[in-house]
């Protein structure tokens, strides 16, 4: 029951759909931003555009250059995939547990999100281009920038409920979201995300008109649907932290008592909230303009760190 | 229809080569991503990458500077892989057709699957051309080699 809990719902496969779907929202909120209508003709309302561009890369041939890593290239996409794919079956989505809940399973999750950024260095180094070169060395600075602001904002619901579990977390906010008592920590979190997305305005490791495709441009074929379903899990998993830490989680106003009916309820409750931030980012990344690497780390240590140190200090009084 | 062919009619992406045209016909490609035609529609992206793309449009009567890039850029990418040649230039030089210092046409260097006539074609046509390309059935010359 807990295996198929973990492999279908709402464990991997209804992320893995949920992925796809952001990837549909995220082009079709540009499209319309941009005054276009975006994919219209796979499936309704091109919602299957996503699911056609992944069968699309997984079928065509895969190319591996020849001084690059083979080992990591063939075997390090699976491994970049499993890095969201674990971290996001411990968000709690039918009630205040998780499946495989654990006491301190937002350090795990917090490590997880390092390693993600640790594969993708891997694997832009090992496919040893001269574009993926450059896009690494960005990709670490941006990262060692982004790292710190994010890890203190997520201090903060923490210590408001006292507990290191998501699970606890949730429980914790009930009442109210903390996102009324740490709103720095949420804008913090968001922008942070934005950075560890490489979505504009900090895809200043995958810049298109500046080198090529990022440590992605040496991809092609599996390896290369893997990496952009990741990217697109990326994008779910960590907003479902935003609304697990910020936003309650799968809480919602009214309570039922029968348990079915509660399971639905907090699953379409949670559902909202992830598309709103979902959302929410898409038109923040739609609507701004790449910034250079030096500005984005004067942005993060200058401006973002001492705010949410900010943020950590009011939590702790308000306590 | 299998799944695959589903996929592949579906998702188009294109990589787009400027070899020795005058960036008439280029206009004319980035045009067809505009509001106004809006290619994205049909699932057509423009990817920064060769090796991600599975459409290669050509312009430019490709001159002995961007012969041998061209090869290049065209065995970097993964099969299944279509080549378009856009404007009257990759057809067969074009204006420029008799010069001495240019080339006559993509087909001299690398296989090309479907020619777009033009100078430079209009957007429709450029999209007409893609339909036409993943739904048509477009004849094969490396088949017919
Ligand atoms: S076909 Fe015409 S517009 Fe296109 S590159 Fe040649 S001269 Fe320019």
């Amino acid at each position: 029951m807990q295996l198929l809990q973990l492999l279908v719902f709402p464990g991997l496969t209804f992320f893995v759909w949920i992925a796809f779907a952001f990837e549909w929202l995220e082009r079709k909120t540009a499209a319309r931003m941009q005054g276009r209508v975006g994919p219209m003709i796979a499936g309704p309302f091109g919602l299957l555009q996503p699911v056609a561009d992944f069968l699309k890369l997984a079928s065509k041939e895969q190319i591996i250059p020849k001084h690059s890593e083979k080992f990591v290239l063939t075997w390090g996409p699976p491994l970049y995939f499993a890095a969201p794919a674990i971290g996001i079956i411990f968000i709690p989505v039918i009630g205040n547990e998780s499946i495989i809940g654990h006491p301190l399973d937002l350090l795990f999750v917090l490590f997880v999100l390092a390693f993600s950024t640790l594969m993708a260095s891997l694997l832009g180094y090992s496919a040893a281009g001269r574009y993926s070169t450059i896009a690494v060395g960005r990709l670490v600075v941006q990262y060692t920038s982004y790292e710190i602001p994010l890890i203190l904002s997520v201090i903060s619901p923490a210590i408001l409920a006292g507990n290191l579990s998501l699970g606890g977390i949730v429980s914790a906010q009930s009442n109210y979201w903390f996102i009324l008592s740490a709103p720095i920590g949420f804008a913090v979190f968001i922008i942070a995300s934005l950075a560890e997305l490489e979505k504009p305005p900090f895809d200043i490791p995958s810049a298109k008109t500046e080198i090529v495709g990022g440590w992605m441009t040496d991809f092609s074929g599996n390896a290369l649907a893997y990496v952009k379903l990741t990217k697109n899990l990326s994008y779910v998993f960590l907003s479902a932290l935003a609304v697990t830490l910020f936003l309650g989680g799968p809480n919602g106003p009214v309570l039922f008592h029968q348990i079915i009916l509660q399971y639905v309820m907090n699953t379409i409750y949670f559902m909202v909230k992830l598309f709103s931030v979902g959302f929410l980012i898409f038109v923040v990344k739609t609507a701004l303009a790449r910034i250079r690497i030096d500005q984005a780390a004067e942005l993060f240590w200058t401006i973002l760190t001492p705010l949410s140190l900010a943020q950590l200090g009011l939590v702790i009084l308000l306590r | 229809m299998t799944l695959k062919d589903w996929a592949r009619k579906k998702s188009i992406w294109v990589f787009d080569v400027n070899a020795a045209s005058c960036n008439g016909c280029d206009i004319e490609i980035l045009d067809a991503f505009t509001p106004r035609y809006d290619v994205e529609r049909i699932g057509v992206v423009l990817v920064p990458s060769p090796r991600h793309a599975d459409v290669l449009l050509v312009t430019g009567t490709v001159n002995a500077m961007m012969k041998d890039r061209l090869k290049t850029i065209y065995e970097q990418m993964s099969e299944p892989k279509y080549v378009v040649a856009v404007g009257a230039c990759a057809l067969g030089g074009g204006v420029y057709k008799g010069c001495y210092n240019v080339g006559h046409g993509v087909d001299k260097v690398i296989p090309v699957n479907l020619y777009i006539p033009g100078c430079p074609p209009r957007p429709e046509a450029i999209i007409f051309g893609i339909l036409k390309l993943v739904t048509g059935e477009p004849p094969d010359p490396k088949e017919e080699e």
